[in-house]
């Protein structure tokens, strides 16, 4: 299956009649600022950065704006990017015979030779398929040429990719930045060779990749049963490759400071600004939370990198908003000479400052202050999670109820006047007087906003938790949809009629599917396929979710939704993922499961000693950060 | 009269929205100071500017952000207003339909001191992205009239598939021309009303594979896309002739006072010809 030299050339001249028939059309013309666009003829290898959803909510992502900088910097190598079409479109292009293409120069998807899909959610995983069949491809690995694009995934939900595995040819585990330019190296050559007649097969450049740290491939793996159905493991079956694929990990976050030139989108996005990671990893130790989990340990940007970055971030895109992004970005040890300098530099210049911390804290409100100096105080963010003390110890987001409303007090005093919280349901050993606590919790905190405003409010925003790989609750039973659907409505009706008092939730059949994806083994490749035909798109979209065409598409895969989502797992459970090794110790993770269990909580490793986690000798690695090493007493 | 501070050559105007490469030469002329004539120093600015190729599916309201990230990316001074969401104050008159294309967009620009106009244009016009570049700019002079009054007709050019017949062109507007009535329906939310278009519709004029109109400015607008739905609404009666397809582009060339053959361009008062079209 040759790609004929016509079908690598632009498509534009065929799209562009076709855009005054879609609906936002501004998302599929490129054209942005910043774009980087290079001479295909002239380079030697070529990337394709999709994020497969809409537009307006995969551009601002951060991690393909990286990659597509330190891609685009390297000689001859060219770097473009793709969303996933709106239905509107994909029947466009399907009844004209038009691929996926790229945004830069509108190229056939089938004209890269790597497409690499970034995955910061499950639900974008049918959007794949998508991408991959309308751009020409062989849905499954083992049916594509030898001179077919390679197919990557990398980002947060690849850490368990099984449910991909037949279709993607190579995994990113872990940080990209370093990966990506040793990939390139070996495409380059693997497409040299082939231009010039000595072309090797593709299983042979798929070895090379595989020795690359932060590899896998799957079709070098075998997934091994029990008679019973039980997992044994994911084995090897390839000389060479490695038991365990460890995580990649970049140890100094200066030596890399993307993004620098910002695509500014043309359209509306989700996220209008130029923001930068002033840390990346996290040793909070939320059991819930994956993100904290595969990502340690902590690497600090320093204070002045980061100045530098917010100095030629704006000037070259002209945004008129700054992120300072991190999982808890008021635990940077320098936060406070930071936000003060970086407020101090933009004041007066109608240039607002963000700071995502969900840190429910009175030094929170401080912060929050000084990036708000002309005064403007509308909402206020905090992610308390659990409604009462005791299941905050469980997940071990542990905060007194008095500190929480010290907190609130601090905030509306100060003229903040509209206080969000974000809340879980569905939280292992959770109960009814838990769920009720919740309300409880918001109503104390708007009684506190009414005593400094009667037009004061409180927004309760309440989620279904999802249990994921790699984190402590790995083995935590799902609730069904009829459970959160029940505490819910327990909320609602002890929240009542509370002016003031917002309540905001979704629908929880999403988080059903979310469930299968995450903790799925490789059989759900099968339902993941089957869904993809019958119509399933932008599953994370509840305009477009449909969780009865999954479940017919699970029953026509033979797989039992409960088995992988309202099932406790036991301590013998192996899990589909176990051969991606994101540092952290089975046993520790499975002593923290037990630690939760019996409501105690576990404090952050970078103010008290280390407790053996395993991340760090495994990576050779320690905390990078500004904080004062604490010296264990024994 | 405002001072004028013309940065692109007035005849520019009528080859541009045909050929990419007239409206690339005009570019050159709007960067270039030499060719200015005026250092006017204001606060307050009027610019004449393009909106074409990919900009063309950009709404109105990315389109403000544009001017704005461009504006701050240039490092010019824009002010903003009071209030809890501060917006740059700049104003646009009236919205381009998605899609289209122009040589004629308008805008005022308030600045919170007072900048060079030249040079200001210049390092704006670095800052956009392709698709997006003024021609000229004036500084708003006490006294100026309101620049909606200004922009009083348009210049319209529908250009139709380079296979069409010139000769269809010509016959649905020679059959226009002679309508005492031009009814058109107009789709508003769940009703459909009736409305003429005759009363706004100045001159037009085929040309080849294209129409060139001057409409007059009315409350709604009458769109170019209208004016094409009435175009292609005509019988053909003369033997061998038929309907006009589906244009290949809208755009709007200047806005202005109406004249005799044309418009008088807003900012320079210079005849934008109807009939100078793409075949001269
Ligand atoms: S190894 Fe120790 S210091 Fe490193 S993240 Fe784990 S617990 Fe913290």
């Amino acid at each position: 299956m040759a790609t004929s030299a016509s079908s690598r050339e632009s498509i534009w001249a065929d799209l562009e009649p076709l855009l005054p028939q879609v609906r936002k059309p501004a998302q599929y013309t490129g054209g942005e600022g910043n774009i980087v666009v290079k001479d295909h003829r002239a380079c030697s290898s070529s990337w394709l950065l999709v994020y497969p959803d809409a537009y307006e909510v995969g551009q601002p992502n951060q991690g393909v704006q990286i990659l597509y900088e330190v891609l685009g910097e390297r000689e001859g190598t060219v770097a473009e990017r793709g969303y996933s079409p709106a239905a509107d479109m994909e029947a466009l292009l399907r009844q004209h015979g038009l691929p996926f293409f790229s945004l830069e120069t509108h190229r056939p998807l089938r004209a890269f030779d790597v497409v690499a899909f970034s995955l910061a959610t499950e639900l974008g995983y049918t959007n794949l398929l998508t991408a991959l069949d309308l751009g020409e491809m062989a849905v499954r690995a083992a049916d594509r040429a030898d001179d077919a694009p390679l197919v990557m995934v990398g980002g947060h939900a690849a850490f368990n990719p099984e449910p991909l595995a037949p279709f993607v040819d190579v995994v990113c585990a872990g940080d990209g930045e370093e990966f990506v330019g040793e990939v390139d190296d070996l495409v380059k050559a693997w497409r040299a060779d082939r231009e010039r007649g000595a072309g090797w097969p593709r299983e042979e450049l798929l070895e090379a990749i595989a020795e690359v740290d932060g590899a896998y491939v799957p079709r070098f793996y075998e997934a091994e049963y029990t008679r019973q159905g039980r997992l044994r493991g994911t084995f090897p079956r390839r000389r060479g490759v490695p038991y365990r694929v460890p995580k990649r990990t970049v140890s100094n976050l200066d030596a890399w400071p993307y993004p620098k030139r910002s695509v500014v989108p043309l359209t509306e996005t989700v996220h209008e600004r130029y923001s930068v990671e002033i840390f990346r990893g996290c040793t909070r130790g939320c059991r819930f939370c994956q993100a904290g989990m595969i990502t340690r340990p902590v690497r600090e940007r320093s204070k002045d990198t980061i100045k530098e970055m917010v100095d030629n971030g704006l000037a070259e895109t002209g945004f008129e908003e700054v992120g300072l992004l991190s999982l808890s970005s008021a635990d940077h040890s320098e936060i406070q000479g930071l936000c003060g300098e970086v407020a101090d530099a933009y004041e007066g210049t109608a240039t607002s400052l963000s700071l995502p911390s969900t840190r429910v804290d009175a030094f929170n409100v401080d912060l929050a202050d000084e990036l708000t100096r002309d005064g403007r105080r509308s909402g206020l963010t905090f992610a308390p999670e659990a409604g009462t003390e005791r299941m905050r110890r469980v997940i071990n987001k542990t905060v007194a109820e008095a500190d929480m409303l010290a907190t609130a007090e601090a905030a509306f005093s100060r003229g903040w006047r509209h206080i969000k919280l974000y809340f879980m349901i569905g939280l292992p050993t959770e109960t009814d007087a838990d769920v009720v606590g919740i309300a409880e919790l918001g109503l104390k905190v708007l009684e506190v906003g009414k005593r400094y405003g009667k037009k004061n409010k409180v927004t309760v925003s309440v989620g279904g938790f999802v249990p994921k790989p790699h984190t402590p609750f790995q083995w935590a039973a799902q609730d069904s949809p009829e459970q959160l659907r029940h505490k819910i409505g327990l909320i609602k009706s002890r929240v009542g009629g509370e002016k003031g008092l917002n309540l905001r939730y979704h629908d929880p059949a999403p988080g059903v599917l979310e469930g299968i994806l995450a903790r799925g083994d490789r059989w759900v490749a099968d339902a993941v396929q089957r869904a993809f035909e019958l119509g399933a798109r932008f599953d994370g979209w509840d305009e477009c979710f449909d969780l009865e065409l999954w479940r017919r598409a699970l029953a026509d895969a033979g797989l039992d939704e409960a088995w992988y989502t309202t099932r406790e797992r036991d301590e013998a459970e192996v899990f589909p993922w176990e051969h991606l090794d994101s540092g952290l110790e089975r046993d520790w993770l499975w002593t923290d499961w037990q630690e939760a269990l019996a409501e105690r909580e576990l404090g952050d490793c970078r103010w008290i000693p280390c407790y053996d986690c395993g991340v760090c000798p495994g990576l050779d690695l320690e905390h990078q950060t500004g904080h004062l090493p604490i010296i264990s007493a024994s | 009269m405002p001072v004028a501070a013309t940065l692109s050559s007035a005849g520019s105007d009528a080859g541009a929205a045909q050929s990419p490469s007239r409206s690339s030469s005009d570019a050159v002329a709007a960067r270039s100071p030499s060719r200015s004539s005026s250092e006017a120093v204001a606060a307050r600015i009027r610019v004449r500017y393009a909106k074409t190729g990919k900009l063309r599916f950009i709404s109105a309201i990315d389109l403000g952000r544009l001017w704005e990230r461009a504006l701050r990316k240039a490092g010019l001074p824009i002010a903003y207003s009071e209030g809890f969401s501060p917006h740059p104050k700049i104003s646009f008159p009236d919205a381009l339909p998605v899609g289209c294309a122009s040589t004629g967009e308008y805008a005022e620009l308030t600045f919170a001191a007072p900048v060079a106009v030249d040079a200001a244009i210049r390092d704006l016009n670095a800052a956009f992205v392709d698709g997006c570049e003024v021609w000229q700019a004036v500084p708003v002079v006490h006294g100026a009239p309101r620049l909606s009054t200004l922009l009083a007709a348009s210049l319209w050019q529908i250009d139709y598939p380079s296979d069409t017949d010139p000769c269809d062109v010509d016959a649905a507007v020679a059959a226009l021309r002679a309508a005492q009535r031009v009814v058109i329906a107009r789709h508003r939310k769940s009703e459909t009303v009736e409305a003429d278009l005759r009363p706004f519709v100045h001159d037009l004029v085929g040309s080849g594979t294209c129409v060139r109109a001057v409409l007059l400015r009315s409350e709604p607008p009458v769109r170019a896309g209208e004016l094409h739905a009435a175009l292609a609404a005509f019988r053909p009666d003369a033997a061998g002739r038929q309907a006009l397809p589906e244009p290949t582009r809208f755009t709007r060339v200047a806005q202005g006072a109406p004249a005799e053959n044309g418009v008088d361009e807003a900012l320079s008062g210079a005849r934008v010809a109807l009939g100078a079209s793409g075949d001269p």
